[in-house]
């Protein structure tokens, strides 16, 4: 076995005296063979990240690899030189790193990206160097690469700076490509296109990846087999069909269910309840550069009625966010009319409707405890003695199955999970009837997106809220909603119940948005990863139509 | 790019309006009548009758609207003509110009000093933050920002002309004599652009960016020539701009101490002798060169680093 990637029984630890002995990858054993698509997945903090900056050599200070090997081929990466790793790293090697946006230079062009790995590998330069990586560009999708090769990455959008990140990831001609969640940040269609430029890069020239996520669907779209990684250590390996069909670690089977976003047992009749929010022809316009105006919502007419939950899906930059705005009343609108009337008495109180955060780091105060930030909304309710305030607060934490003492940490010390439960515990204080939820599970890995759109599931009922869910992810939207809107460029293209949306999507648009959800390497697997009983053998196309 | 620099063209010539038409208000805003000034510089006692002093007033154009009187100002100062100095009765541009060149080769001296130590004691400190190196070059440099000039100037020239006798005491005669001053004027800038380099290398530094380049195969060093250093760099150009456009007129008393015939000893001497049309002169010189200065750093700066620029535009 010389080729390929081979990771033999790997230690990392911190090497700090006092916490020595803290194992952060425990005996990890992979191989990746040339040409093959090996996925590694598991939540958040399970050590993927670390497996691949491990291969690389570039751990961050105070961690070091305490035992095992890495091979490349004939190549030892863990006592290769200095010398020898900038050779392999960028070369044999290549790395795909998880947010574009912040692993370009953004005072440097894309071309100047793109010269230093041909440069440094393929030994190219000047016009040789400009017309190979124009020649990369085009290959990775760039409808125009001699503007793609001047452009500062800002210039770039999200796609587009993950293809010129693949782009610079592929020109060092690599046998062995590092993707680490290369295509979270990415709305589905962007997702696919990606993974299908990777997966033709394998097919042609046997290159080798090790693909890390926690989006289960791609990885039964792409991958020959599947590691399953937590608290450090491979927990489960397999086959892909073999190990989705019939996974025997309980922490895969758990990461399986939790990633299995069917369309959920809830009634889903069309509601005869009263309409309690209405939108009706909505429009909203920024300005932009050079005295034009951006369009960001156009004749939007909409409704929810009582306990409904609305789903609304678009793309990035179609306009999701300033809607949410909108209907809370932090944007102001410039045509139209929005009426909450959330009380049936036609009332408009704006406490009634709150919103739920996308980044649930960045919507606290750094600097406050939870029990501040928490206090924070409450003064808007006068009458309420302090004593009162603060049992509020107590009960909104038992909703969300949270632990009182969590109150008294800050932002930092809490998971990205928990502070998500916390921004929907501030949200429940001032007893909405109406919850927007603006991508909001989208910065979270698979089990605790479960877990949050589960607890919103369960408040809905209990409360007989009605949920706005506004979202890119095609299955998020179809595990929560009873109707769908499809917005593109601002505009209301298509409102269907979920059911009759996802089987018979009538909009360009909406079809576009339904088939890249839906991978093209296993059709099959899709649907047994969406059938009742994960444990069944995948004969799911039945099932499926039964849910 | 090109709509970019219309504006700031745009806001330089309101900058330049905005201030010179100040500058212009100040015969009228100070105590006494301009045409009496005018008439006490060059004759003495009261021996003017009414008459002549409305006369000359009526050939001086003070009667017209202010607006025409500044716009005929603003036309005489662009041409050259800033006026007769009321102390030496000589041209106005003939005094500024040769300040301007004195206080321009001193602080492009002093500047290019602070630069030339900054850069390297910045980077070396911004590079290992926490090291012995950096918290030397961090002890040393915060104390020069508390050594008034005042004080470091008489020990400069205590030790190095009065001691030593290898530089002069002051003047401004042969390139030896501007050393002390230059020095002098250099050590809070060399402070200051310390601090800004290395604040800047440690942010780049700890960029995502910085180890995405590492995993493309550039070495460390590489990476921080590359990357590092370019863009923790940028801060500092804002910032040169400021002091440089705060020096032209503001290395008063290192003028003074030293006696350089620079600008800011003929804006104190104009204003000590209340010398009105020397002291417009001066000021607006100052003023125009630091609009122009500043704007050509924030065009620097947008080149630099385009993505900043774009937010701002």
């Amino acid at each position: 076995m010389t080729a390929g990637l081979v990771l033999d029984g790997l230690d990392v630890r911190t090497d700090s005296s006092e916490s020595r002995g803290t194992p952060l990858l425990d005996g990890v054993s992979l191989s990746v063979g040339p040409g093959e698509f090996v996925a590694l997945v598991g939540g958040s903090g399970s050590g993927k990240t670390l497996t691949a900056m491990s291969c690389l050599r570039l751990l961050p200070p105070r961690l070091a690899i305490t035992g095992g090997s890495i091979r490349l081929g004939d190549l030892d990466l863990t006592r290769a030189a200095e010398q020898e790793l900038n050779s392999a790293r960028g070369g044999r090697l290549g790395m795909l790193f998880q947010q574009p946006g912040r692993m370009f230079n953004p005072n440097r062009t894309v071309g100047h990206h793109l010269r230093e790995p041909l440069r440094l590998h393929a030994g190219l330069r000047g016009v040789g160097a400009r017309s190979r990586a124009l020649e990369l560009l085009a290959e990775v999708g760039f409808p125009d690469p001699a503007r793609g090769l001047r452009a500062y990455p800002h210039q770039l959008s999200g796609g587009m700076a993950q293809r010129a990140m693949t782009a610079v990831a592929l020109a060092g001609q690599p046998e062995m490509l590092l993707a680490d969640e290369p295509t979270s940040a990415l709305d589905k269609v962007l997702e696919r296109q990606i993974l299908q430029l990777l997966d033709r890069e394998r097919r042609e020239r046997g290159l080798g990846i090790l693909y890390i996520t926690h989006n289960i669907a791609s990885v039964a779209a792409y991958a020959d087999r599947v590691l399953v990684m937590s608290a450090g250590s491979i927990v489960e390996e397999g086959v892909t069909s073999e190990l989705l069909a019939r996974p025997r670690n309980p922490y895969t089977r758990e990461l399986l269910t939790a990633a299995r976003l069917a369309p959920e047992s809830r009634r889903r009749q069309p509601s005869t309840e009263r309409e309690i929010l209405v939108l009706d022809e909505v429009g909203k316009s920024f300005p932009a550069p050079r005295g034009k105006r951006h369009t960001a919502l156009e004749d939007v007419s909409l409704s929810l009625r009582r306990g409904e939950i609305l789903g609304i899906l678009g793309q990035s930059g179609s306009g999701k966010s300033t809607l949410a705005k909108a209907v809370v009343g932090l944007e102001s609108v410039d045509t139209g009319s929005i009426t909450r009337s959330p009380d049936g008495a036609g009332g408009d109180r704006i406490t009634a409707v709150q919103l739920v955060f996308q980044e649930p780091h960045s919507a606290f105060d750094p600097r406050m405890t939870l029990r501040t930030s928490l206090r924070a909304p409450l003064h808007a309710r006068r009458e309420l003695t302090p004593r009162e305030r603060d049992d509020r607060i107590s009960a909104a934490m038992e909703e969300v199955d949270l632990d009182e003492s969590l109150l008294e940490r800050h932002p930092g010390q809490c998971s990205g999970g928990q502070l998500q439960r916390a921004t929907i515990a501030r949200a429940l204080l001032l007893e909405p009837r109406i919850l927007i939820c603006d991508e909001a599970t989208s910065a979270l890995d698979a089990l605790s997106q479960r877990t949050i759109l589960n607890l919103l599931l369960r408040l809905q009922r209990e409360h007989h809220l009605s949920l706005v869910v506004i979202s890119h992810d095609m299955d998020v939207v179809r595990y929560m909603c009873d109707r769908v809107a499809v917005i593109l460029q601002g505009r209301v293209v298509e409102v269907a119940q979920t059911r009759d949306f996802f089987a018979t999507p009538l909009h360009p648009h909406s079809r576009t948005l339904v088939a890249a959800s839906i991978p093209c390497r296993a059709e099959g697997l899709w649907a047994a990863l969406h059938a009742p009983g994960l444990v069944r053998a995948p004969d799911g196309k039945a099932s499926r139509d039964e849910a | 790019m090109l709509h970019f620099i219309t504006k700031r063209m745009a806001t330089l010539v309101a900058a330049v309006a905005v201030s010179s038409f100040a500058v212009f208000l100040i015969p009228y805003l100070t105590p006494g009548d301009p045409v009496r000034k005018i008439i006490r510089s060059r004759v003495a006692g009261d021996a003017v009758d009414e008459a002549t002093v409305q006369g000359l007033a009526e050939s001086l154009g003070l009667d017209d609207p202010l607006l025409a009187q500044y716009l005929r100002w603003v036309g005489d100062v662009a041409g050259g003509d800033m006026g007769l100095s009321y102390v030496s009765r000589t041209p106005v541009a003939e005094q500024v110009l040769p300040a301007l060149a004195v206080t321009l080769s001193l602080v492009v001296l002093s500047l290019g000093l602070a630069v030339s130590l900054a850069l390297p004691l910045g980077i070396v400190s911004g590079l290992r933050p926490g090291s012995a190196a950096d918290k030397a070059i961090t002890a040393v440099t915060q104390a020069l920002i508390a050594m008034p000039e005042y004080w470091v100037a008489p020990v400069l020239v205590l030790v190095f002309a009065l001691e030593l006798s290898v530089l002069p005491t002051a003047g401004w005669n042969d390139p030896s004599s501007a050393v002390l001053p230059a020095v002098t004027l250099a050590l809070r800038p060399i402070s200051f652009f310390t601090s800004a380099v290395r604040a800047g290398i440690i942010d780049s530094a700890a960029a995502d960016h910085v180890l995405a380049s590492r995993a493309r195969g550039l070495s460390r060093a590489q990476s921080v020539v590359r990357h590092v250093i370019p863009n923790g760099l940028v801060p500092l150009s804002t910032l040169f701009a400021v002091w440089f456009a705060g020096l032209l007129g503001g290395s008063v008393i290192v003028e003074v101490i030293f006696a350089v015939p620079g600008m800011g000893r003929l804006l104190f001497d104009a204003v000590v002798n209340g010398d009105i049309p020397l002291a417009q002169g001066g000021v607006v010189v100052v003023v125009v060169l630091a609009v122009v200065v500043t704007t050509a750093a924030d065009l620097v700066h947008r080149f630099l680093s385009p993505a900043l620029g774009a937010s701002l535009a």
